[in-house]
């Protein structure tokens, strides 16, 4: 059994008295340390199969595990960064780290403050320690956010379209940023975003999900491709990494085609 | 100047300010001296200045703005204390809100003047009454405006707090409070402003003290410039109580400023 067990999770929602089937029973393991993107088309549930994960949703039927155990709602071994800006307002930036600390009961007084040290410099925040959230950029409050989910140490990192709202620099900044810290922290992480240039330049794998009812249609090894070790922003330019995008946007724009068709024969 | 949705310079806001106050002041002194209206209805504006030094050196004013004042904050405080951990819970429990919603609407509606006659009845003409009658007016709208305030903390601040592995009572202390404070506090303002309606109603209509028994019983000698200066106290009361909360805002929650 892998890491992080996902053994045919599935969710129907009930929309105005309908069932609306979100996830359709989908089975994958990640192994531990790994960096699993998700792309697919907006709202086709790949972000509930990873709140699911989280235990922020409640499957419709499945299971998963995590190193054996199986989870339910949410605690401190899944952590979890927002695409909007989940940062504390009435906290600083190190009162926000210090947030993560805060229900640990494995580390004391001496340990946490050198642990949100060590995380200001992980993120590259220091010198805006005191300062309160809304007042610097989007980028740094989504570095406050992943700072704090890591103070919390979980076992796995859940990421919602996390450099969504970023313009491009930043968000090339914080790619780069999360690779570093993928290097240093060896995360297990879930990472969801529709822009195919991103979901494979910060993956160790790539899952490609189809439209809603959410479906595994492509699940591709990027790091046998493009070696994670000498991963820099400089491989967008790479023929493999072109390759690669062509391949994963050719499996989008074919699974579009098949969406509307769908729509256009349940219309009619 | 006329300047479409945009800040005019701080100086001129002042000005116009002033000019306003002056303007409602001069017209009041033009129709009372014109002779269009009898003085007992409408007196001049330095003789309602002066009927309010003469309620503070004959009729022991401050006293009575002690006790009114003394009234409101007991049966404010009583509200909040009741309110915000109630609310409190009945937003972040669905079963807690369930039960209590349909009867605190049902409440909420009730006009509070004509729950006095009942108060009275229940309480007596004492202050548990007066105080019976502000608490009717402001805890149930209060209690509303907080669990809806509580009700608008962002759902992803409680799902962090949740994947950092707070429990629900380290949410509600730590996160959802925090997180509602502000406008809790600003909700806190306005009620407090309500309260000095209902202190009013429970002054005039069972009191032999507070601003609303003097303003009552000087009615029924019509001194008109009296009555308006009582008025006018409340006015300023309500005015400094006001600016005080705001200050106590931007203090407490600077990190609101951009």
């Amino acid at each position: 059994m892998a890491y992080l067990d996902l053994a045919r999770v599935s969710k129907t929602f009930l929309s105005e008295g309908r069932a609306v089937e979100a996830v359709t029973p989908v089975t994958l393991g990640i192994e531990a340390g790994q960096i699993v993107t998700f792309v697919g088309p907006s709202g086709c549930g790949k972000t509930t199969l990873m709140r699911m994960v989280g235990g922020l949703e409640t499957p419709s039927g499945g299971e998963i595990r995590l190193a054996g155990d199986l989870l339910g709602g949410p605690d401190r071994r899944r952590g979890m960064v927002f695409q909007s800006y989940a940062a504390f307002p009435w906290k600083t930036v190190a009162g926000n780290i210090a947030m993560g600390f805060r229900y640990r009961r494995d580390l004391g007084g001496a340990e946490k403050a050198e642990g949100a040290r060590r995380l200001i410099d992980l993120v590259g925040l220091r010198g805006f320690e005191d300062s309160y959230t809304n007042r610097i950029s989007g980028g740094m409050r989504q570095r406050v956010a992943i700072a704090r989910t890591l103070a919390a140490n979980p076992d796995v990192l859940l990421m919602d379209e996390p450099f969504g709202a970023l313009d491009a620099l930043t968000r090339e900044h914080l790619q780069s940023q999360l690779l570093r810290i993928n290097r240093t922290e060896e995360k297990t992480t879930i990472f969801v975003t529709h822009d195919v240039e991103e979901a494979i330049l910060v993956a160790h794998r790539l899952v490609v999900f189809s439209a809603r009812p959410a479906r595994v249609l492509d699940d591709i090894d990027v790091a046998a491709i493009l070696p994670v070790a000498d991963r820099d922003q400089s491989i967008r330019d790479a023929p493999d990494f072109l390759a690669l995008r062509r391949q994963v946007q050719a499996v989008l724009r074919a699974e579009q085609r098949r969406a509307e068709r769908q729509e256009g024969d349940n219309a009619a | 100047m006329w300047v479409f949705r945009k800040p005019i310079p701080r100086q001129t806001e002042i000005l116009l300010g002033l000019a306003g106050l002056l303007t409602f002041l001069g017209a009041w002194q033009l129709v009372a001296v014109s002779g269009w209206v009898r003085p007992q209805f409408l007196p001049t504006p330095a003789a309602v200045v002066e009927a309010f030094g003469r309620l503070f050196t004959e009729q022991d004013f401050a006293i009575d703005i002690g006790i009114s004042v003394g009234r409101v904050w007991f049966a404010f405080l009583l509200s909040v204390l009741v309110a915000v951990p109630l609310g409190l819970a009945m937003a972040c429990f669905r079963a807690v809100g369930a039960f209590l919603e349909p009867f605190v609407d049902f409440v909420r509606y009730l006009p509070v003047p004509a729950l006095v006659p009942l108060l009275i009845i229940w309480f007596g003409v004492g202050e548990a009454s007066k105080i019976a009658v502000l608490v009717m007016g402001t805890f149930f709208q209060l209690l509303l405006l907080i669990v809806d305030d509580t009700k608008r903390v962002p759902a992803e601040y409680v799902e962090s707090g949740f994947t950092l592995g707070a429990s629900k009572w380290q949410i509600i202390r730590d996160i959802i409070f925090p997180a509602a404070l502000p406008s809790m506090v600003n909700n806190l303002r306005i009620t407090l402003g309500w309260c000095w309606t209902y202190l009013i109603i429970a002054e005039i209509v069972a009191a032999s003290s507070g601003i609303g028994h003097v303003i009552w019983s000087l009615r029924r000698f019509v001194k008109t410039p009296e009555v308006m200066a009582g008025i006018v106290a409340i006015g300023i009361i309500g005015l400094l109580t006001d600016q005080a909360f705001r200050l106590l805002h931007r203090r407490a929650f600077r990190y609101l400023e951009r």
